[in-house]
């Protein structure tokens, strides 16, 4: 124990200067103040630290800086806006991917199957390259055809602003449905579940052009077991779209929520796996390459969502849950405010908003809790804690660390894009909101040590709580000895603060918080 | 008897540099084969290139009959090698219990293994919930090779087990590496030529990237010329 006190002791001494100091802040303004400003910093902290926990994991496993993963937030929030505001271009899109996805699943079926023909090797060359063009051009003639009820960004009562004000004055009206125009519904989906086995056969042919050993030559039952499975689902979005629609829209918006928080995540999950298995992992051993990689996707990721969701910033509505005032509210115990669906609750006297402070840490405590037991208590946790140091030597046990690899990256993007969908109703959505909030990660991890779980966690309080006491101050001013007024920290010093913070712990601590020299 | 493992004539690069320049060597069931020669020679390499770790380019790499090479190493490692590397790398952040029962393949090997594990490494019983970075430099070897015991491993390779220990310590490692060539085979990389020469049965030695001389290890004992001429020593 005194050893272990010895070996920590500038971290020990940092940590409780941090400490003594935000508790201190206290002795500035009201409690009431104090307690919502604290809270504030922990909301910012679970927002920063669901995109530092995926980034900082990603980094440490298999040295990759994700500068796209502000993106993968950011695209989180426009996924979770569209179930939760548009849930009938939601189900209109469920069908077509599902479609499509089909044939991918199955590429384990078909890397067998095709390594039992015996092609010679120029027409391999060649094969893959034309099958990938009539895969195209058959996607193209039926996948693209699905109907999809969208807004329209130029036009402005049918831009995702008009849409998102008229839910939240409840105004919500079913748009039109959408409908197959000049094919029959049938060719589509015929259509595209071919293209798809065509794209997919021809990417694994692509892929085995050069390999010679030919890994797996038995026939597994979990992929034919999810293609079925994914087949029944877009086959039933496409039969009860109507009735899927109007359920969607007569839910209650909290529902909704937690629905468009599970798509986020998923969504992000899978993003996740196909940016990790198609464009990543042939990039291994490229770091300059990787950022490369990853700088481009994340220009490409805002792009993208400028051009289907439109330049403007716009709002995504509280759900229930959190919006009622007036009558009952505020609230006085969450009793009270789960009763009446209060938008605010009191605490110290203060009015505390029920979304922001109270709802965002609760979600950032439990995926906190959830990743620690991840990695503490399950077998992949300890594969990947073990990674993080010598992912050759696990590769040398026997353990498939690409697998694991994926899993992680998945793991990461799905985290950021709940982050997304979580900060949505809190900060509204723009295209720049993922670089605004990687920047922020980024100075969290570089307090709390770069691939330490506990130093995402801590680094993302600490500069949470920083930059909301910052703001705090810039509105009720520090009284500074010796001087005749308050300083008002200005606008530009909030910033400024976080990474004067991390200045100020590198020098101490050149490793992080909790990060351990290499 | 005949030989599980057998290397045929591989070249592996690392980057452009053309480390492995034509290296075969055979290793029957059962018996422990020491490969020597001097630092940089290509002992290392020629371990990680039949994990695939360092795949080589050209060559063969036999086990048990089946045409290893160019599979992925987490795939060969499965097949039944153990690998124990040069500087040990356990896994620090893990603790002694962490560190053996990742190495599991099937569930509950370690609980199968433990008694003979802790009979040949008593040590770690006493530090088992203890995190690897604790552990002395000896303790982390002992770890390493009992890391390499926990499946059913047809074939150990070591990678100079002895390096940088105490020779109380070397001692109980070779007895330990004695001990376990009874139920697999080893293929052992090692510096000190007296602790390689009570050890295994065979010899390759490696030479600038290519083995140049094999056979018993009771004639290399007795023949100072090879010796001084390719490992330097007395």
């Amino acid at each position: 124990m005194g050893e272990l006190l010895k070996k920590n002791r500038t971290r020990l001494i940092t940590l409780a200067v941090l400490a003594f100091m935000f508790v201190t802040a206290v002795q500035g303004m009201e409690t009431k103040d104090w307690v919502i400003t604290v809270l504030r910093g922990l909301s910012v902290g679970a927002i920063t630290f669901l995109v530092a926990s995926g980034f900082s994991l990603i980094l440490g496993l298999m040295n990759i800086l994700n500068l796209a993963h502000g993106e993968m937030f950011m695209i989180g929030a426009y996924v979770g806006w569209t179930v939760y505001v548009r849930p009938d271009t939601f189900v209109d899109v469920i069908a077509p991917l599902a479609f499509l996805a089909v044939g991918l699943i199955l590429m384990p079926l078909w890397r067998v199957l095709l390594g039992r023909l015996n092609v010679s090797a120029r027409v391999a060359q060649v094969w893959p390259w034309v099958g990938l063009v009539v895969a195209l051009l058959i996607l193209a003639a039926t996948f693209v055809k699905f109907p999809i009820a969208i807004w329209d960004a130029e036009v402005y009562a049918e831009s995702p602003t008009t849409y998102a004000l008229g839910m939240s004055q409840g105004l919500a009206t079913v748009p039109e449905a959408a409908v197959f125009e000049g094919i029959s519904p049938f060719v589509a989906i015929v259509g595209t579940l071919l293209g798809s086995i065509v794209l997919a056969v021809s990417l694994v042919g692509l892929s085995q052009r050069e390999q010679t050993a030919v890994s797996g030559t038995y026939i597994n039952k979990g992929p034919i077991i999810g293609a079925a499975l994914v087949l029944l689902v877009g086959l039933a979005a496409f039969w009860g779209n109507n009735a899927l629609t109007e359920y969607l829209y007569n839910m209650n918006t909290t529902g909704r929520f937690f629905l468009s928080m599970l798509v986020a995540v998923l969504g992000g999950g899978v993003l996740g796996m196909l940016i990790e298995t198609t464009l990543v992992r042939p990039l291994y051993e490229r770091h300059t390459y990787q950022i490369l990689l990853t700088l481009g996707l994340s220009f490409i990721g805002i792009e993208v969502v400028r051009a289907i969701w439109g330049r403007p910033e716009f709002t995504m509505p509280k759900p229930d849950l959190f919006a009622a005032g007036g009558g009952d509210c505020p609230a006085t115990s969450i009793g009270g405010w789960l009763a009446n669906n209060c938008s605010t609750i009191l605490l110290f006297d203060g009015r505390v908003r029920t979304y922001n402070e109270i709802f965002i840490i609760f979600v950032g405590v439990v995926v906190l809790v959830a990743i620690w037991l991840l990695l503490q208590q399950t077998r992949i946790g300890m594969i990947i804690r073990a990674g993080v140091q010598d992912s050759e030597m696990v590769e040398a046990l026997g353990i498939n660390v690409q697998r694991v690899f994926t899993f992680v990256f998945s793991l990461g993007v799905g985290l950021a894009a709940l982050g997304g969908v979580l900060a949505a109703p809190s900060i509204g959505l723009s295209p720049a909101m993922g670089t605004r909030l990687l920047l922020l990660a980024l100075i969290a991890l570089a307090i709390g040590g770069l691939t330490s779980f506990p130093g995402a966690a801590a680094g993302a309080v600490l500069v949470g709580l920083m930059q909301q006491f910052i703001i705090k101050y810039g509105q009720i001013g520090i009284n500074i000895p010796f001087m005749a007024e308050p300083f008002k920290p200005s606008p530009p010093l909030v910033p400024a603060s976080t990474v004067l913070l991390m200045v100020i712990i590198l020098l101490v601590l050149p490793n992080g918080l909790f990060g351990r020299s290499e | 008897m005949g030989n599980l493992l057998e290397i045929r004539d591989i070249h592996t690069f690392i980057g452009q540099f053309h480390i492995l320049q034509g290296v075969t060597v055979e290793v029957p069931e059962g018996s422990i084969v020491a490969l020597l020669g001097r630092n940089g020679a290509g002992k290392t390499t020629t371990l990680k290139s039949v994990l695939g770790l360092t795949p080589p380019r050209r060559g063969q790499v036999i086990l048990d009959g089946q045409a290893i090479h160019g599979r992925r190493s987490f795939d060969i490692a499965a097949m039944g090698i153990g690998f124990v590397p040069e500087h040990r790398a356990i896994f620090r952040d893990l603790s002694v219990a962490e560190n053996l029962k990742i190495a599991e393949r099937k569930k509950g090997d370690f609980e199968r293994k433990e008694e003979m594990i802790f009979g040949l490494f008593p040590d770690l019983k006493r530090l088992i919930k203890l995190p690897g970075t604790n552990l002395s430099g000896g303790q982390q070897q002992m770890l390493a090779v009992a890391r390499a015991l926990v499946p059913d491993n047809k074939l150990l390779l070591i990678d100079e087990p002895s390096e940088g220990l105490a020779p109380v310590i070397i001692e109980q490692m070779m007895v330990a590496i004695k001990k376990l060539s009874a139920e697999s085979t080893v293929l052992l990389v090692e510096q000190n030529f007296i602790v390689a020469s009570k050890l295994a049965e065979r010899y390759v030695i490696i030479e600038e990237g290519k083995s140049v001389k094999q056979g018993l290890m009771a004639d290399l004992v007795n023949d100072k010329e090879t010796i001084h001429r390719y490992l330097g020593a007395a």
